[in-house]
């Protein structure tokens, strides 16, 4: 009896179990009836359908004295169609630094199976079907490719990863591009490491738990000349188990900073080590980091020392008493100067001293010079590190230098905070670019602090004005004048720096349509880069004298598509800044004719919350017609509940930016 | 003796010293600065055949970068891999006037792997460069060394390299064998080169002074056309053991064959499968189709290729064990399925691209002018062309990167060059339909349905082929020129052939697309097919106008608006007939229908300069007919 009730339990507890257990927890267990199988209801329009994506990790022992990781992978795709055969590449990057520390794969092992005659047909990957590519002395790639992959197939195939980086492990991406239906990543902690699990993006986790266990470590000592030493020691070991179900998948729309900030993972980051290893907390606080960075020869070393100022360089701003007028000198003197090969993250790639040698450098490079110099000349000003949107968000609570990639400046001068970027060439005092503005950043100096640069804060403000009236002829003709914000500024210089500034009239030009010249076409401000550029030219609307004469009082400066072309939307839409557009017109009723008809007056709110108006007024009073629309955003970020109310917003700005003026030849 | 060697020294290290003013900017001639951001202030290059395995490639180059849009030629990168070895690699920055700045160290060359991205693996690399100066104008001077261990390909001597691009000097020199036939082929430069004879080696020799920058501009000729240039090629030639002749176009086909000798052999699984599928049809054009959609379910593209395998094909057993290959295994392997089921075809060499590139291959020089293989299979009636690395296109069917152009047969008996099918205005059509209603604040809801055939289904073909059915659908709300839009619903069928067709239904809601303000309402006509250019007439061009590709667009729409209105402007009726195309667009108004109804028929051809004005005319007439509005006011009974 006792028997009995011990095995009906163990049934029991067996069935209750096996729900919370991957699908196919080994190897070689893919059946007809999963071939047969043609339709998810998750998604059924899918190009392939990752059955199940099962990752682990664990920390061993290794022969140089230390610990590694030892990551496992095992994962399964059934390709819907052709679409989904991109699926049976597979690239694994594997990285080595210059001390001893690397990563190797082993154990690859893969197979497609295949419905043929209604049995199943197993297709083994061997070795020919393996590559390695060395792209270069710090990285190369594993690349393999499965056989006989058809409409149909299964594909599944594991693989280990032994990495000498265990500071270093990669998030666990439950979420793809194409719907996953079990994505599961199991981290198998020993007691005296700690690691900071950070759940990220939208999804809720299916379930989660944990197994506690004791294990065996053996830690070999190479020992360089001496004797190699082993240590043994066992320990606990917590099994911390993460599974989500039926994940979507997820696709980029207009508006994504990066779709990294918005895709459902784990990350991981080390925070300490304890008994039987010395005790080491990694945590370090935002204070600790600053300090560090401020220290390190590739951060804070030209802000601590002088010794690399070199004699070329310090005379040039002696003479210069007040303090706004010698940073910006120094500034421009960087930016004009010196060379930007490229964003290369924070640290610096060479010594200061070679910077100002060859008048190169990267973005770090170049900002801590320009950092270094203000501070040499008495300036405050201090380094700012932060992430820029394509990178991803960094996030407050867990202090860690891993995720900024940038580097700009922050300066204080009369109480005012004023930000400088000398690498990009044409950008002007006081304005960094809206890629910057990604939340966190962090001010590393003398002292430390948070900032936040949020791209709602961020204002573009344009404003276009024109005149139009009939020239002595009869003939309407008028001038246009149009001040944009600093980054369209910042872009219209690069594409006249580019393509020449007869090519950018031209492109102009074609947006009015055929009948429309411009001409006595002039760009101000184009090299003051602090300011914004104003573009001018004169306009000849060339208008045929029918009896009647049609005008669109936007010319061609409005909404001409609505940027949000997707009907739904699963996250939040992020504009790099909060839009503000001013447009003006003075219009003289054409020569012999009348007014016949105006478009109507409309004053629309996006919402109650004031998150942004669209005017449009139009007025007539003798031979005058008075215009002016202005669409103002208070916030450049909105929710995937807002989206309809904004789409819908900019359906009518679209619409109202359309409509015409209508003249009529006086009889 | 000591005192000497060091005087010698010492005046050589002067001596040095005073060579070192290089390419001061004050030397470039007055005309090269002219529209340019590069000056090639001299390029030497030398290619010397010292067997049949074995060439040294040296080349000198100096380019004074003008402005910033010099600086993407500021760099050097040199491409290597087995069978090419870079053996030098030197590098000098001047300034202005001509003073070394630095010279490069050896640690800052970049060497990193160069693998394709159409590629999974091969064994491409590159070493590279780049001394991102940027106080202008200044000199990068570079000198590369390459040993090539194979004399397939050879340089190609292109002295101007790009628009904004001046030559002060360059020159090219081929140094061969006395008995070695050394075979050119050379655009605008009209003379003969300077031959000289040294030794053993015979050299010749072409060089060029002072080119003022050329321009690009709309419907250009070729570029090769426009600027100096010379190409090389093999007359005996070696690649890892195989040996050829490319003089002429049979002898290089010979070649080939034997790359392709022996790997035609089938597994027996695949046999059974060929005679099973085969069996009791008789059409062999029917089972030519059978075994193409066999190969196109059962196998993908990959390209895995080292050494001579960018030449060579995998066995056919390979590629039917692992159910890929890139174009010539995927070719091999269909030339094997169908000589097993007793039909014989030929592997065919092509340039493959966009049309353009078909008009760069150069037919009367025999030698290596392809990146792509197809499969042709002559047949009683016709010759049916395979795309052996597409798992969807039809049998038959080449298409725009493939179609209209030349292609090497490969033969028994060698190389034959034929023609690949032709698509013309009579096969690339695009014939569409619109039922269309407009409400009363201006929505639109349209009933579209378009047969595309030819060419002009490409686009569509690759568009219903390569994505899942709600990328299609996140694609055709992008895409087209509507200010916002919705696509209800979409359906696509595709008819398979040698002209394949496929047929759209789109339904679609255009908010807001009328216009409506006060009393009236603004319209344009054409929704879906606007065309045309606005282009000025360049009274100052010299160069022909070319046109590429051949269509015939129909567009019939009629438009249905809320009653009570009346046509106030009225649409101009348009008909123009030109060497270019034709065009016509006319409109009509039925109760409260309009009716719209457009042809348009873009001819190939090459016209001279003097042609320009009337193909202004041309672009601008249907770029604004295109875009005519029409406005309709209430009427006031």
């Amino acid at each position: 009896m006792r028997t009995l009730f011990t095995l009906l339990c163990s049934v029991l507890l067996l069935q209750a179990f096996s729900q919370n257990e991957a699908p196919f927890p080994k190897f070689g267990k893919i059946t007809v009836n999963d071939l047969e199988k043609k339709l998810y209801p998750l998604d059924s329009h899918a190009k392939a359908v990752v059955l199940q994506d099962v990752g682990s990790v664990s920390i061993e022992g290794n022969s140089k004295g230390w610990f590694s990781l030892v990551i496992s992978r095992h994962k399964i795709v059934h390709i819907i169609n052709k679409n989904g055969y991109s699926l049976a590449d597979v690239e694994i990057p594997l990285y080595k630094s210059g001390n001893n520390a690397e990563e190797r794969i082993s154990a690859i092992k893969g197979s497609t199976y295949n419905l043929v005659n209604g049995k199943l047909e197993e297709t083994k990957m061997d070795k020919s079907n393996l590559f390695t590519e060395n792209v270069n002395k710090n990285k190369m790639v594993k690349k393999f490719t499965m056989p006989n992959v058809k409409e149909g197939s299964i594909i599944e195939y594991e693989y280990k990863v032994t990495s000498d980086f265990i500071r270093q492990l990669d998030p666990w991406i439950f979420q793809e591009e194409v719907p996953v239906l079990w994505s599961e990543f199991t981290f198998s902690l020993p007691g005296f490491f700690t690691y900071a699990p950070l759940m990220r993006g939208y999804l809720p986790l299916s379930f989660a738990d944990r197994k506690e266990r004791t294990n065996y470590f053996s830690v070999r000592d190479g020992g360089g000349a001496g004797q190699s030493q082993n240590y043994n020691f066992s320990a606990p070991v917590t099994d911390l188990r993460w599974v989500m179900k039926d994940v979507p998948a997820l696709h980029t729309e207009s508006f994504t900073s990066s779709i990294l900030n918005h895709i459902s993972r784990m990350e991981f980051q080390m925070m300490a080590q304890g008994h039987p290893l010395n005790n080491v907390n990694f945590q370090k606080s935002w204070f600790d980091l600053t300090k560090m960075l401020m220290e390190s020869e590739d951060f804070g070393a030209g802000l601590k020392t002088k010794s690399w100022v070199s004699d070329d360089i310090k005379p040039l701003f002696a003479s210069i008493s007040n303090e706004e007028e010698k940073a910006k000198k120094i500034f421009g003197y960087v930016r004009d100067n010196y060379t930007s090969i490229g964003n290369s993250g924070i640290g610096m790639t060479e010594p200061l001293k070679n910077i100002i040698k060859n008048k190169k450098g990267a973005v770090s490079d170049l900002n801590l010079l320009l950092a270094g110099l203000l501070r040499y000349h008495g300036l405050d000003a201090s380094p700012v590190i932060l992430s820029t949107t394509g990178n991803g968000f960094v996030w407050e609570a867990y202090p860690n230098l891993k995720g900024f990639n940038y580097v700009v400046v922050l300066l204080k001068i009369n109480g005012k905070d004023i930000y400088l970027d000398a690498s990009k060439p044409q950008l002007g005092y006081n304005y960094i670019l809206p890629y910057c503005y990604n939340g966190m950043a962090r001010v590393i100096g003398d002292d430390f602090r948070e900032i936040s640069l949020n791209a709602n804060t961020l204002q573009e403000t344009s404003q276009t004005m024109v005149i139009i009236a009939n020239d002595e002829k009869g003939k309407l003709v008028g001038k246009v004048r149009h001040t944009p914000g600093l980054y369209e500024s910042y872009q219209a210089r690069n594409k006249i720096k580019d393509k020449g500034a007869e090519a950018f009239f031209k492109e102009i030009e074609k947006e009015y349509g055929p009948e429309v010249v411009i001409q006595n076409t002039s760009v101000d401000s184009l090299k003051h880069y602090d300011l914004p550029v104003t573009i001018q030219y004169d306009i000849d609307l060339n208008l045929e004298k029918d009896n009647l004469l049609y005008v669109n009082p936007m010319f061609n400066e409005g909404w001409k598509k609505n940027p949000f072309t997707s009907l739904k939307r699963s996250y939040p839409v992020e504009m790099p800044y909060m839009v503000d557009e001013t447009f003006l017109l003075t219009l003289e009723v054409p020569a012999g004719y009348e007014v016949d008809e105006l478009p109507k007056q409309l004053m629309l709110k996006i919402d109650e919350d004031g998150s942004g108006f669209f005017e449009y007024r139009i007025s007539h009073s003798g031979s005058t017609i008075s215009f002016r629309s202005r669409l103002k955003m208070n916030k450049a970020f909105f929710m995937p509940e807002e989206y309809d109310t904004l789409r819908e917003f900019m359906t009518i700005v679209v619409k109202k930016h359309n409509e015409q003026i209508v003249f009529k030849k006086k009889k | 003796m000591r005192i000497l060697a060091l005087l010698i020294i010492v005046c050589s290290f002067q001596h040095i010293n005073a060579a070192d003013i290089k390419y001061p900017v004050s030397q470039i001639p007055k005309q090269l600065l002219k529209g340019a951001n590069v000056v090639c202030r001299t390029q030497v290059e030398e290619y010397h055949l010292v067997s049949l395995d074995e060439a040294i490639v040296k080349t000198r180059v100096a380019l004074t970068i003008l402005n910033e849009k010099g600086d993407r030629f500021s760099g050097m990168v040199v491409h290597y891999s087995n069978l090419i070895k870079v053996t030098g690699f030197e590098g000098s920055l001047y300034n202005a006037e001509g003073q070394l700045i630095r010279k490069l160290k050896s640690k800052e060359i970049g060497d990193q792997s160069n693998v394709s991205e159409i590629s999974l693996m091969d064994d491409s690399r590159v070493k590279f460069h780049n001394f991102n100066h940027r106080t202008y104008p200044y000199t990068v001077e570079y000198e590369v060394e390459e040993k090539y261990l194979n004399t397939y390909n050879f340089p190609r001597w292109f002295p101007q390299a790009a628009e904004h691009y001046a030559v002060e000097h360059s020159s090219f020199r081929f140094v061969a064998p006395l008995d070695y036939k050394v075979r050119y082929k050379a655009f605008n430069y009209p003379q003969p080169p300077a031959e000289t004879i040294q030794g053993k080696y015979k050299s010749y020799f072409w060089e060029i002074r002072d080119q003022a920058v050329i321009q690009s501009v709309f419907a250009s000729p070729q570029w090769r056309e426009m600027t100096t240039n010379v190409f090389f090629a093999p007359s005996d030639f070696k690649m890892q053991g195989y040996t050829g002749n490319a003089s002429s176009w049979e002898e290089f086909g010979k070649f080939q064959v034997k790359l392709h000798d022996g790997k035609d052999r089938l597994p027996q699984n695949i046999l059974d499968k060929i005679q099973q599928l085969t069996a009791g049809i008789s059409d062999e054009k029917e089972k030519v189709k059978i075994l193409f959609e066999f190969l196109q379910q059962n196998t993908r593209y990959i390209l895995i290729s080292f050494g001579i395998g960018s030449l060579q094909p995998f066995e056919a057993s390979y590629v039917a064990s692992k159910g890929y290959g890139d174009c010539k295994a995927l070719s091999n392997y269909m030339y094997s399925i169908l000589k097993a089921a007793g039909i014989k075809s030929h592997y065919a060499l092509i340039n493959g691209g966009r049309e353009s590139y078909a008009r760069f291959f150069v037919e009367e020089f025999p030698s290596h002018q392809f990146n792509h293989m197809v499969l042709s299979v002559p047949l009683a009636k016709d010759t049916m062309w395979l795309e052996c690395t597409s798992q969807t296109e039809s049998a038959g069917y080449m298409g725009s990167y493939t179609g209209n152009r030349k292609a090497l047969l490969i033969t028994d008996q060698g190389g034959k060059l034929v023609n690949t099918p032709r698509y013309g205005l009579k096969e690339n059509l695009q014939t569409r339909a619109i039922d269309a209603k407009i409400d009363a604040e201006g929505n639109l809801v349209m009933d579209v349905s378009t047969i595309y055939k030819g060419t002009q289904q490409d686009e569509v073909s690759s568009l219903i082929n390569n994505n899942s059915k709600d990328k299609v659908q996140k694609i055709l709300q992008q895409h087209l020129e509507l200010p916002t839009y919705e696509i209800n619903s979409f359906k696509y069928d595709l008819k398979k052939g040698m002209l394949p067709q496929i047929e759209e239904d789109l339904n679609i809601t255009v908010p807001a697309y009328a216009t409506v303000s006060g009393k009236r309402m603004f319209i344009v006509p054409n929704i879906l097919n606007r065309g045309g250019l606005r282009l000025t007439f360049d009274t100052t061009r010299k160069l022909d106008y070319v046109f590429e590709s051949e269509y015939r667009d129909e567009d019939k729409q009629v438009i249905e608006i809320p009653a009570g209105y009346e046509l106030e402007t009225p649409f101009e009726n348009i008909a123009i007939k030109t060497p270019f195309g034709n065009y016509s667009a006319t409109l009509k108004v039925e109760g409260n229908k309009i009716i719209y109804h457009r042809i348009r028929e873009q001819f190939s051809g090459r016209f001279p300069p003097a042609s320009g004005e009337a193909i202004a005319k041309y672009y601008n007439d249907i770029y604004k007919s295109d875009r005519l509005r029409i406005v309709f006011v209430k009427s006031q009974k």
